[in-house]
Order: C-alpha cells, then sequence, then structure tokens
C-alpha cells in the first residue's frame, strides 16, 4: 500500500465536492495526470541530464500544478523547488531532487490507481 | 448598424450584451489537468468553455471567433509553451478587435510582479492558483458584468454621437464634461431653423410621407451642423436649433454659424424642387443670434438634454419665425460679426415678442465668394 500522504484526501474531497462527485469525470481527470506525468518527469530527467535550467522550468512547473489539482501535494513540493531553483539558474539540487519526483510520482500513481478501485469515495463529501 | 442610418431611426446592436451565465469563455492553458477542471468548473456555472493548449492557439481562436458567437472572457495561463501569457496578454489588447475581451490571468506564479504586470498590461482580474471554485465563479460573473457595462458605454457613445452632437456625446464621459454640464455663461451664435408651409402639409400628408420629408429634412440639415462643428441642440418636428462656440470654443463661430446657414439654404432648395414635385410646398427660414447664454444640463433624471438658455436663443428663434421662405436673418451682433463675408441687406427693424426695444436684423442674401442666391 501507499503511504498517507502520497494524495491529500482533503485537496480530493474539495476538488469532488467542486464536480459535484462525479467519479466518471475524477477518473478522466486522473487518467489525463497520469498519462501526461511521465512526459514531463522524462523532461525533467532530459534537463537534468543536458544541464539545462532554463529547459526545466516549464515541465516542473507544470507537474507542480497539475499534482497541486490533484491533491499530490508532496510532488508538486519537489517539483516547486525543481522550478523555482532552475529559474535561479541553477541545477545543485536537481538531479536529487527529480529522482525523489520518480519516486514520489510512483507512489502517487498507486494511491490514484486505489481512488479509482474506490470509486473516489475518500474523496466524496460524507454525510 | 449602417453608416447611412436616418438619426430617426435607432439602430440596435445587443450582440455583446450576453447574460451573466451562458458566457463563451475560452481556458488558455497547456496543461491538460488544469484546462479539465476549468472547462468542468465553466460547464457547471452555466458558460460555453472553448479550450486553447497555449496563446498561439487562442490568439487563432480569438480571431477566427464568428462575429455571432464572440468569445466573453479569457482564463489565461501565463507560463506557457509558443506562447505564454504575458505575449497573449500583449496581443490582445493591441488588436483593436480583442482589447475589451476581458483576461482574468491564472497562474501558479503567485508573486506580486507577475500580478502588477499582468493588470497594467490590460488584464481584468488575476487569479493565483490553487483558487477557491466559488472565488473563481464570482471573479467570471464580475469582469463579464465590467465588460458588459464597458460594452453598453460604447454602444451608448456611438448613439449618442449620432443622435446628439458628437460634440456632447464626447463630453459625457470626460472630467471636464461634468463641470461643463453643470452649468455656464458663454458667448454662442445660435442658429435657429424652421419649414414655412410645414403645418399645413402636416395637416394634409400621409403621415410615411411626412415622416419621409422630416426624415430627408434632418437627415441632410444634421450633416451640414456636423460639418460645420456645431451643437445641435434638438430637432423638434421641422425646428432646429444649433449653437457654435460651445461645448468646443470657435473662435470663428459666427462665421461657421453663418456658412452653415447659406449651405443649408442651398441643401435645402434641392430637396423642396424635389417635394414639390410630390406636390408638397416648403420653405426653409433661418434666424441667427449672437449673444450669451448659459450653457448646461437641464432636465431631469432619465431625461437630460445639454441646453442654451438665454435672450440669444430667444432671438434665434424670432428671427427665424420673421423670415419668409429662403430668408436668413441674423441680428445686428451677428451680422457685425461676418459683414466681411457676406453680401447683407439691412431689413426693416423688427418688434419681436419679450423684446422691448425694436431689433435690427439683417438679412443674409449670399457668401461673398459665391454668386448671390436669390430669394424665391
Amino acid at each position: 500500500m501507499t503511504g498517507p500522504t502520497a494524495v491529500d484526501a482533503a485537496t480530493v474531497a474539495a476538488l469532488a465536492d467542486a464536480v459535484g462527485g462525479d467519479a466518471g469525470f475524477l477518473d478522466e481527470l486522473a487518467d489525463a495526470y497520469l498519462a501526461d506525468a511521465p512526459a514531463h518527469l522524462a523532461a525533467i530527467a532530459d534537463a537534468v541530464r543536458a544541464g539545462s535550467a532554463a529547459a526545466l522550468v516549464l515541465p516542473a512547473h507544470t507537474l507542480k500544478s497539475s499534482s497541486a489539482s490533484l491533491g499530490a501535494l508532496a510532488l508538486s513540493k519537489i517539483c516547486r523547488e525543481l522550478e523555482l531553483e532552475a529559474r535561479d539558474g541553477s541545477l545543485d539540487g536537481a538531479p536529487e531532487r527529480a529522482a525523489a519526483a520518480e519516486v514520489e510520482f510512483r507512489r502517487v500513481e498507486a494511491a490514484i490507481e486505489g481512488l479509482k478501485r474506490a470509486r473516489w469515495v475518500a474523496g466524496m463529501p460524507t454525510g | 448598424m449602417s453608416a447611412d442610418s436616418v438619426p430617426a431611426e435607432p439602430a440596435e446592436d445587443h450582440s455583446r450584451v450576453r447574460p451573466a451565465a451562458g458566457a463563451r469563455i475560452l481556458v488558455v492553458d497547456d496543461n491538460r489537468v488544469n484546462r479539465l477542471v476549468l472547462v468542468r468548473l465553466l460547464t457547471s456555472l452555466g458558460h460555453e468553455a472553448l479550450e486553447a493548449e497555449n496563446g498561439r492557439v487562442a490568439l487563432q481562436t480569438l480571431r477566427g471567433s464568428r462575429p455571432d458567437a464572440p468569445v466573453d472572457l479569457v482564463l489565461l495561463d501565463l507560463l506557457m509553451p509558443e506562447l505564454d501569457g504575458y505575449a497573449t496578454l500583449e496581443a490582445m489588447k493591441s488588436d483593436g478587435e480583442l482589447a475589451s475581451v476581458p483576461v482574468i490571468v491564472i497562474s501558479d506564479v503567485d508573486d506580486l510582479d507577475s500580478v502588477v504586470r499582468c493588470i497594467e498590461m490590460g488584464a481584468a482580474d488575476y487569479l493565483p492558483r490553487p483558487y477557491e471554485p466559488s472565488i473563481l465563479g464570482a471573479r467570471i460573473g464580475a469582469s463579464l458584468d465590467n465588460a458588459r457595462l464597458l460594452a453598453t458605454i460604447a454602444r451608448q457613445r456611438t448613439e449618442l454621437a449620432r443622435f446628439l452632437s458628437p460634440q456632447v456625446a464626447a463630453l459625457v464621459s470626460t472630467p471636464e464634461g461634468e463641470q461643463l454640464l453643470a452649468g455656464h455663461r458663454r458667448a454662442i451664435t445660435a442658429v435657429f431653423c424652421d419649414l414655412r408651409g410645414f403645418t399645413a402639409f402636416s395637416e394634409t400628408a400621409e403621415p410615411e410621407e411626412l415622416l419621409g420629408v422630416l426624415r430627408e429634412y434632418q437627415a441632410a440639415m444634421g450633416g451640414l451642423v456636423v460639418e460645420h462643428g456645431g451643437t445641435l441642440e434638438h430637432f423638434a418636428g421641422d425646428g432646429m436649433l444649433v449653437f457654435f462656440n460651445d461645448p468646443v470654443p470657435q473662435e470663428d463661430h459666427e462665421e461657421r454659424a453663418v456658412r452653415m446657414a447659406v449651405a443649408m439654404r442651398t441643401r435645402f432648395d434641392e430637396l423642396a424642387a424635389a417635394w414639390r414635385r410630390r406636390g408638397s410646398e416648403l420653405g426653409f427660414g433661418v434666424g441667427i443670434a449672437v449673444g450669451y447664454a448659459t450653457l448646461g444640463r437641464i432636465g431631469f433624471e432619465g431625461r437630460y438634454d445639454y441646453a442654451a438658455i438665454g435672450t440669444v436663443v430667444i432671438m434665434a428663434s424670432r428671427l427665424s419665425s420673421e423670415a419668409r421662405a429662403g430668408q436668413i436673418l441674423a441680428n445686428q451682433r451677428a451680422f457685425a460679426a461676418v459683414e466681411h463675408l457676406v453680401v447683407g441687406e439691412r431689413h426693416a427693424d423688427l418688434s419681436l415678442k419679450g423684446f422691448s426695444r425694436p431689433v435690427t436684423a439683417w438679412d443674409i442674401v449670399a457668401l461673398r465668394s459665391a454668386p448671390a442666391v436669390p430669394s424665391p
């Protein structure tokens, strides 16, 4: 099982609430996220390998943003650190953070698959 | 709106005035997850959502949208490939067609600099992520309301410029305008003109014919008023009061007035010839007076006019009443100012209602440079 913090339950609940508890839409959103995230992670890895801080900004920014939308707050935080450092033109912490992002994404992926199987009940408004 | 509409027919143009729900909103974001969420929120608020994955695609969509189905609002991300939010905003604000479309910037770039920069560039609002869906809805509503208000003002200004004199229409929304509207005293040249035989004509003519003649007359005369820089105070049936030197000061206001009156007489003769062939016998008389008037806003809430009040206006009106068909009568002060420009004849002194002493009047026969127009 995944750790408790990969996907924030409160964020998912707010999102589910905003879309009227439409599990089908949450599935669609999750699928889009899971389909696009690997490309962003790959772009981050490429930028790190190429030593290009400029090329790192956009994929880190994008993954930060969509991760936050789905409640993947830890992954969003790592991406934010990557983005901010890259904006300053530095890649000092980037290799380590890029690796951490890869690992964290696996946890997020597993958590999301779990939410999908559970029809997002963890995120549904209660009562 | 057709350019050749006559003033009597207000053209309706509400194409940009749309209900708050059911607006067409373009979501511009390279992030598919963010787009999906926004589109879903907008749809649940009753709006129609369009999507663009970057600024370049957004501009294509905006420029390609049909005039009857315009984009009402843009939700714009800042950091995007190809064309970012700043460049998109800049392109929109420098495009006459798109400049009025409100833009709400939504971005993770939550530093103060980017907020200031976006607002300075013309963004209607700024919403940093993560946003509350209810706040997004409220801000969209507010921006749409603002845009509607601006569109209404723009439309009203256009219509005012067609119905009122352009000078007065332009005044309405300026700070100096408020002062001028509050009332001031100034020397003006007042020109009053109306038709001879119009009452008899209106009793016998069919309403359509009557309106047709009036529209032709008002359109032709209205054009000459604008051409000479006059302020049309009002059209009342066949009567028309135009003044000069206000609200825009004109050094040569007397000359403009006289040139306009002569041009009107010439134009009227052409119109009258056509009407005469249809059996309508109409004549045109003008009174011109120079003097002081109080100018400003008169009326009541909901129905204000920009008006001139003073003996100069009454004088012009009385002189017009005295004028025979084809005659332009000027008071002493008006004639003195244009004497070198016109061929004038001293008219018999007039006893005018409301004036205790006989009034010296001059008959403007013609402009000096032009061949004399014989009075009928």
